[in-house]
């Protein structure tokens, strides 16, 4: 009982840390709406030419702008979330990165506080931390989807948030793993740079998989950020597409809406041009299947290293 | 004894840090350990303490094993280390909460604890304020306060006055000195200020790892330091007198100092040799020269 409250302690001890730095919290914050303000600046429009080129070929005439615009503010929100669950999750674990620089660690070994209790409460902290920054850029994002075009249902909002959820734990855990080695701030930039350049490209959320030659697709389906996206995008753009098909899209253009833009991702097989020609779609609940499983997989690695470390250690 | 250390040993690759290291802090004393830097004093404190396993020996505190029973050692040992390892951007209070939460210290039991750490360490004024923004004597202050918080039977002083002034200096010793005396709490000190191992109860003197002297200040200064006289005047004459009787003089600006070998001699000089004696001082040997003698190091140069 008394471990768990310290446990409660050190979680509450480490969000203080993080949001009364305050420079810290603001870039966390502000990068995923930078990147949103950049994508609707500048791809917003290449976006809304694809959607209409497909339209096209199906014989398709939307009249509705709104559609159009919400169905591009989904795909490109869908996105930045994906990629911010991850950049945003490296990012707020400093705490756990300056508590070894600062020496902060080495006090609390001088505590009777078990080593594990300590690493867990970096994870929940850091778990709370980015989901509170992820539902603020959510916020911002259904605000925009609001003045551009609202065709969401309130059953997929709430899959949004499981989403958000499951995205932020793998996020969380990979951090944890990933800064457990770390012990320079140098390290830290080092890390946020190359995941927060990198990360976009190979969970498909800069670009569709569709545009991607078949070989890198097909690797890139392998990662389980991938899937981390492709939930989203289901969960963002299947009720703006339930609406063309209300207005009159055929379900063959509504597939390959869903083809083009990833939310039927899709193993091996082509894309010739519009849809996939072959392969295996990878359906949703197979997503969260190989999310979750990644996070269990970081979950294991990150008790390994709490444990051997504890072991050094003691 | 309270720490009793046998035959430490700690390498960090190549480099013994602690070498064959042994010694004992009786219960209620003040000890200084004293070393350069890189001498392996802050290596032990960090076995002693949790945060480093040792390679071979044996150190009991309390009568523990660290390595058997951690949780019953680290609740009777209290660290102040050299630099304040808070959490810079929370107030004083918060920092006091949060590692007061680690000894299972909550609620009422903590405000307790608080208003008596206040009573001590004049805290009221500080608490709601970030540690950032606390001036080095106040840090220190919160330091000290951290590492009492759940009351520890040994307290462990890494440098705790280094960067502070004389003022702040003599404050935070008045504090550690008053807690010491009223709660009988074992003190083990780390100090760059030979001023401050002075007032111990044992020192130990450390180099390379090894244990090169311990004993009283007193013990240590009657075996290693001389006494010194200097001359301020007639410090010609005097170079003349004493050069010829092999004393080995050094000459500053203002003045000239000879080594004494023993401050019996000093009569004897005065009766013979009344003229080089009309404006001069004994100085009685210190700490610092026990160190500089045993390590060939001075402390405040290294």
């Amino acid at each position: 009982m008394t471990e768990f409250k310290k446990l409660g302690a050190l979680v509450s001890r480490n969000i203080k840390c993080y949001f009364k730095d305050k420079f810290l919290f603001f870039v966390s914050l502000i990068t995923p709406l930078i990147l949103l303000v950049l994508y609707v600046t500048f791809l917003r429009g290449v976006y809304l030419d694809s959607f209409n080129g497909i339209f096209k070929a199906y014989g398709f005439e939307l009249k509705d702008n709104r559609i159009l615009e919400g169905l591009a503010g989904s795909w490109l929100l869908s996105s930045i979330l994906a990629v911010s669950s991850v950049t945003v999750a490296i990012c707020s674990n400093s705490v756990m990165v300056n508590d070894k620089i600062e020496n902060s660690l080495n006090d609390f070994l001088t505590t009777p506080v078990k080593g594990t209790t300590l690493s867990i409460s970096y994870f929940i902290a850091n778990f709370i931390v980015t989901l509170l920054v992820m539902l603020a850029v959510l916020a911002v994002g259904f605000i925009y989807l609001a003045a551009v075009g609202w065709y969401l249902t309130f059953s997929s909002v709430c899959m949004i948030l499981l989403d958000i959820i499951c995205s932020v734990l793998f996020g969380t855990l990979l951090a944890g793993v990933v800064e457990s080695f770390i012990s320079s701030q140098g390290g830290v930039s080092a890390v946020s740079t190359l995941v927060s350049s990198m990360y976009g490209f190979i969970c498909g959320a800069y670009m569709p998989l569709s545009q991607f030659a078949d070989g890198m697709r097909n690797v890139i389906c392998c990662l389980p950020g991938t899937h981390g996206v492709g939930i989203l995008r289901n969960h963002f753009m299947n009720d703006y597409v339930d609406k063309l098909m209300s207005l009159g899209l055929s379900q063959s253009g509504a597939n390959s809406l869903k083809d083009g833009f990833d939310c039927n991702l899709t193993f091996g097989g082509k894309f010739n041009q519009i849809a996939y020609e072959g392969g295996t779609q990878i359906p949703v609940w197979a997503m969260y299947v190989i999310l979750l499983g990644a996070c269990a997989l970081l979950l294991a690695a990150y008790i390994s290293i709490v444990f051997v470390k504890n072991k050094r250690k003691s | 004894m309270i720490i009793e250390i046998e035959n430490l040993k700690k390498s960090f690759k190549e480099v013994k840090a602690v070498d064959d290291l042994s010694f004992s802090v009786k219960e209620g004393e003040l000890f200084a350990f004293l070393g350069v830097n890189g001498a392996g004093k802050s290596t032990t404190i960090n076995i002693i303490s949790g945060i480093l396993k040792r390679d071979g020996g044996k150190v009991l505190v309390c009568g523990e094993d660290i390595s058997v029973a951690p949780e019953k050692v680290k609740n009777k040992i209290g660290v102040v280390f050299q630099n304040s390892v808070l959490d810079k951007r929370l107030s004083a209070y918060d920092n006091l909460k949060s590692r007061a939460a680690m000894y299972g210290i909550f609620g009422e039991k903590f405000s307790l604890r608080l208003k008596e750490l206040n009573d001590l360490l004049d805290l009221n004024d500080i608490l709601k304020r970030p540690l950032v923004k606390l001036s080095g004597g106040q840090k220190r202050r919160i330091d000290i306060a951290r590492a009492l918080i759940h009351e520890p039977e040994l307290l462990i002083l890494d440098e705790p006055t280094t960067g502070l002034d004389p003022k702040t200096r003599q404050v935070v010793w008045n504090v550690i000195e008053k807690y010491r005396k009223e709660r009988g709490l074992t003190v083990l000190l780390t100090t760059h200020y030979m001023e401050e191992s002075a007032v111990a109860d044992n020192v130990v003197i450390i180099d390379g790892g090894k244990k090169v002297a311990a004993g009283t200040p007193h013990e240590l200064k009657k075996k290693y330091a001389s006494d010194f006289i200097r001359f301020y005047n007639n410090l010609d004459k005097a170079e003349k007198v004493l050069t010829p009787l092999g004393y080995e003089l050094r000459r500053e600006r203002d003045f000239m100092e000879a080594e004494l070998k023993g401050t019996d001699v000093i009569a004897g000089l005065i009766k013979k040799f009344p003229e080089i004696f009309d404006d001069f001082e004994v100085l009685k040997g210190n700490m610092d020269n026990v160190f500089l003698k045993v390590t060939g190091k001075d402390i405040r140069e290294v």
